[in-house]
């Protein structure tokens, strides 16, 4: 085989690529498109302006990592609410078994993947960061 | 036993079964709902529906048919699934579905059968109830809307507990449980309607919402609070004891408890633990290592004879054998003691004369198996609710006879048929005399009788004791007196009980013997039913006698040791877990002793009165914390272990006395289970018992009686003109002084009262929570007024378990204390 006829090919494809749209994302300056289904940070999802969650101990049960810590409470007209709601993101495996057992739909996750953080107490997200804004 | 066959399988089962018993002892599964093995069959709710050939197929209740030889039944046909699923949907069409919110979720059977017979829609519509949810009391919340009007509730509550707080009312679709007057549930919550729901219609409140059940831990435990020993699970998360699960197959009692059992159990997690050894520095306690808590604690214990030490019952049997050697072998004195030296004299004196041992000669047992029940005063079902349950199943199924002799009435004076004989307080020992007088005088007595010693001495010093002498100083009548004597001498099999306690100065050696003679008379003694079973107060009384633990020979009693801190005598004074300063008679008393000793070692759960006095304060654990044995009433050894992890620093007596030991040159037994070895090895009735063989039942330790008749000495009633009797007591949600830290107990009971006649109120121009001043000579007292029928005139009555209010202000430990009431 003709010893040129490699090189030529190799330069040949790295000069076809000089021409066509980079494939990597210039993050972060470019954002990624995230699928509908992506599993990133959970959201609690809110209606009538107050978390849906029951706190049923539900999610907490089913979470294999068992990162999801409820406490459950009253408010002033016996209704039962999450009086603590906490997801540990440093143990999560992000399979959304949490989402799925919700028996109200109180739960997503959301296409938020920045989960980088300095400390890891940051990391434990509570009920107010989780909440749907 | 009884031929039929079963699901084609030919099985046997006894001829008082129903055809669920007769499945279930063979193994087979009958879904139920409505029924529960302690109650009488219902037939409410159809779940358990069978076919049986010989009712021509029919679909018949299994709960609620009995047996008959040679039935053919089967019990899964695809008829029969498709009516279970019927009976699921027509329950689930008015359920609320709610089962996220719900906290039964997970431990409730319509949850469970639903999912099992996978009812996943409803062919039917209706709308769901809207029915009020009464949040009224602290304890149990009642949500009319998820009820499926099983009645168990209902039924526990008549049946057993014998309250009577719910029924259903209203008829047709409209059916719910209410209580009186639909007003909110206002009763004695015992907290058995809320273990027997099958749904989420009654809760525990104080659970609420803590955890699911699944994830509860279930650790079987022995009640710390009286002498019943009823068997509890304690439900726990996160080293936190949450709740205490019903399991209906625990201990003599089937899993029932008291108000105080079920919903007094929050002192084991309390806030208020003590979590740290504290040392006196300066006029102040503060917070030190256990070096150098437990370095001051061996340097006063080496005072020799004037060190002293004073222990609650609720230590184990291990701890306290335990803390007797140390006292005894290590430092070298016998001045030990515990329930102030007069709450276990009917076992540690008067049984032992007259039975010749420290413990009673029946057992709980012996309850149902009786024939005739002689209960001195109404206070027993106060200070063992579950021993009430018993007395009233006996009176209710079997048929039992039931007398009481008490100096007002209660809640046991109101079961069918049962007497009340009310008689002026502290005349019961006359009393008892008599009756055994007239059971002599009525040639009543057993043949073996006159050949126990003492039966010439009885004889001659009972003449002073005639029905008709008696009767004007007791305010009995002398045929209400012989009546007593007839019914109890003509019965088959005749129990008497009574209870003790720090509360009941009156119930000693004195009152133990007695009715030890009314036994021992009549031959009423050492057979099934028979006998005299006395209640002691705390979990472990029976246990701190049994160890050995009070004076003997030439060492102080309780009151001689508060004696001997106040003339100098005891320079050193180690109490372990009691609260002399709240619950010992003649506080002024106790505090000046705990004043004037020169040094106090308190080891307890909380800095209690006494604790705050101390100059040592060791955080000890809880029975919840630690391993050992708890011998109950009627001498069931019962064997506990950890369900929790200890908390903050505090180390258990056992260790707190094992260093101890050590620290003066003795050798400390490597654990709990080698002291019980040491133990069994020299305890009577305990010989062969091991941790590993008392299992979850525990055993019991048998009782040799050696007969011999008393001379009991009965004291003068006292009377004062204008003055009022007080006689002190327990209430039924408290138990000794640690059920001030159940949140339970103290919602329903949070304050001592005085407890008076109408006539007396009305005397006194006194109505209902005024606040009045009671005085004795030992002292005045401010309490609350409570009016109630149950008091005869001239009597009032004031609860022990409140440090806020002590009665022992006003109460120097006689059993009767003259006072004056004024607003
Ligand atoms: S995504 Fe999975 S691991 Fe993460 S919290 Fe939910 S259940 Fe747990
Ligand atoms: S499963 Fe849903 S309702 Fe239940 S605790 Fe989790 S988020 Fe709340
Ligand atoms: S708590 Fe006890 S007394 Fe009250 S309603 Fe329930 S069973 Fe009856
Ligand atoms: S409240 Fe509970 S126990 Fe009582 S009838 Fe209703 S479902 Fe049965
Ligand atoms: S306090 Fe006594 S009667 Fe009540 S549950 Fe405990 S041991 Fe049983
Ligand atoms: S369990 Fe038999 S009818 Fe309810």
């Amino acid at each position: 085989m003709n010893p040129i006829a490699p090189i030529i090919n190799g330069l040949s494809i790295t000069l076809k690529h000089m021409f066509m749209k980079p494939v990597t994302l210039q993050y972060p300056s470019e954002r990624p498109k995230v699928a509908t289904r992506y599993r990133g940070l959970h959201g609690l999802k809110v209606s009538h302006s107050r978390a849906k969650c029951v706190a049923c101990y539900l999610c907490p049960t089913v979470c294999p990592a068992k990162c999801i810590t409820v406490e459950a409470g009253e408010d002033s007209s016996h209704n039962k609410i999450a009086t603590r709601y906490e997801i540990d993101m440093l143990r999560c495996i992000f399979c959304g078994y949490c989402v799925e057992a919700c028996p109200v739909d109180a739960l997503k996750m959301t296409g938020e993947f920045e989960l980088a953080n300095y400390s890891r107490e940051d990391f434990i997200y509570s009920k107010e960061r989780l909440l749907e804004k | 036993m009884v031929n039929l066959i079963i699901n084609d399988k030919p099985v046997t089962a006894p001829k008082d079964s129903t055809i669920y018993d007769a499945a279930k002892i063979n193994g087979i599964k009958i879904p139920i709902l409505c029924h529960d093995k302690k109650l009488k069959p219902f037939g409410a709710c159809r779940m358990c529906l069978v076919e049986v050939e010989q009712m021509k197929g029919r679909q018949i209740p299994a709960c609620t048919t009995p047996i008959t030889e040679g039935m053919i039944i089967q019990t899964a046909t695809p008829d029969i699934i498709k009516a279970r699923k019927l009976v699921l949907e027509l329950l689930l069409l008015n359920h609320p579905l709610d089962c996220p919110v719900c906290d039964k979720g997970g431990d409730c059977d319509l949850q469970n059968l639903t999912y099992e017979y996978q009812v996943n829609s409803n062919r039917f519509v209706d709308s769901k109830f809207q029915h009020k949810i009464d949040y009224n009391n602290p304890l149990i919340e009642r949500d009319m809307n998820r009820c499926v009007l099983c009645g168990k509730c209902v039924r526990i509550c008549d049946q057993i507990v014998g309250y009577g707080a719910l029924t259903f009312i209203d008829r047709g679709i409209e059916t719910k449980i209410g209580c009186e007057f639909e007003d909110g549930l206002n009763c004695e919550f015992c907290g058995s309607c809320v273990s027997v729901c099958p749904v989420g219609s009654l809760l525990a409140r104080p659970f609420k919402n803590k955890a699911r059940f699944w994830a509860l831990t279930k650790h079987s435990s022995v009640c710390g609070y009286c002498g019943t020993g009823c068997n509890l699970t304690l439900g726990v998360k996160d080293n936190k004891v949450l709740t205490t699960i019903y399991d209906e197959n625990q201990g003599f009692h089937k899993g029932q408890l008291c108000a105080r059992g079920r919903f007094g159990y929050q002192f084991i997690n309390s806030e208020k633990r003590l979590m740290t050894p504290l040392v006196r520095k300066n006029g102040n306690l503060v917070e030190a290592t256990w070096e150098e808590a437990l370095e001051i604690v061996t340097a006063r214990l080496r005072g020799g004879t004037s060190v002293a030490a004073l222990a609650t019952a609720r230590l184990t049997n291990e701890e306290l054998s335990l803390f007797k050697k140390l006292m005894i072998e290590n430092v070298g004195s016998k001045n030990i003691d515990h329930s102030g030296g007069y709450a276990h004299s009917a076992l540690t004196e008067g049984f032992t004369r007259s039975f010749g041992t420290t413990a009673a000669p029946s057992t709980i047992l012996d309850i149902q198996k009786s024939d005739y029940l002689l209960v001195v005063k109404t206070d027993a079902y106060e200070t063992h609710p579950v021993i009430g349950f018993e007395i009233n199943l006996a009176v209710k199924n079997n048929g039992v006879k039931l007398t009481i002799l008490s100096d007002k009435r209660g809640k046991l004076s109101k079961l069918p048929d049962a007497r009340t004989a009310v008689h002026v307080p502290g005349s019961e020992v006359a009393v008892l005399n008599a009756i055994c007088k007239s059971i002599l005088d009525q040639k009543l007595i057993s043949a073996t009788a006159a050949s126990i010693p003492g039966f010439a001495q009885l004889e001659s010093a009972l003449a002073a004791y005639t029905p008709e002498a008696v009767a004007s100083q007791s305010g009995l009548t002398a045929a209400e007196i012989n009546q007593i004597a007839i019914d109890y001498a003509s019965a088959a099999k005749a129990l008497i009980l009574f209870p003790t306690g720090l509360a009941y100065a009156g119930h000693n050696a004195e009152l133990a013997s007695a009715v030890a003679n009314l036994a021992l008379l009549t031959g009423k003694v050492g057979s099934e039913g028979c006998g005299v079973l006395c209640m002691n107060e705390k979990n472990n009384s029976q246990g701190a006698v049994d160890m050995g633990f009070y004076a003997q020979e030439d060492g102080l009693n309780a009151l001689k040791i508060l004696d001997a801190c106040t003339s100098g005598a005891v320079k050193t004074l180690f109490i372990a877990g009691e609260n002399p300063l709240a619950s010992y008679p003649n506080s002024a008393k106790v505090k000046s002793a705990l004043d004037a000793v020169e040094c106090l070692i308190v080891s307890d759960l909380f800095l209690t009165e006494t604790a705050a006095r101390a100059d040592v304060v060791l955080p000890a654990c809880s029975y919840a914390e630690k391993e050992g044995t708890f011998t109950s009433t009627d001498r069931r050894v019962q064997y506990i272990k950890p369900a929790i992890k200890k908390i903050g620093k505090s180390r258990t007596d056992f260790e707190i006395f094992s260093s101890l030991i050590v620290a003066l040159g003795g050798a400390a037994p490597a654990s709990p289970a080698a002291e019980f070895a040491a133990i069994s090895a020299v305890t009577p009735g305990y010989a062969g018992m091991t941790h590993t063989g008392l299992g979850v039942e525990g055993c019991f330790a048998p009782v040799e009686v050696k007969p011999a008749f008393v001379v009991p000495q009965s004291a003068a009633t006292p009377v004062e003109a204008g003055k009022l009797a007080l006689v002190t007591g327990s209430v039924l949600y408290h138990n000794g002084t640690l059920s001030q830290h159940g949140e339970g107990p103290m919602f329903v009971c949070p304050d001592a009262y005085i407890e008076m006649s109408r006539a007396d109120a009305r005397n006194k121009t006194i109505i209902e929570d005024d606040l009045v001043t009671v005085s004795s000579p030992s002292g005045t007292l401010q309490l609350k007024a409570k009016i109630t029928p149950r008091m005869p005139e001239g009597v009032v009555f004031i609860p022990y378990h409140f440090p806020a209010a002590p009665v022992n202000k006003v109460w120097s430990g006689s059993a009767v204390t003259m006072v004056t009431v004024a607003k």
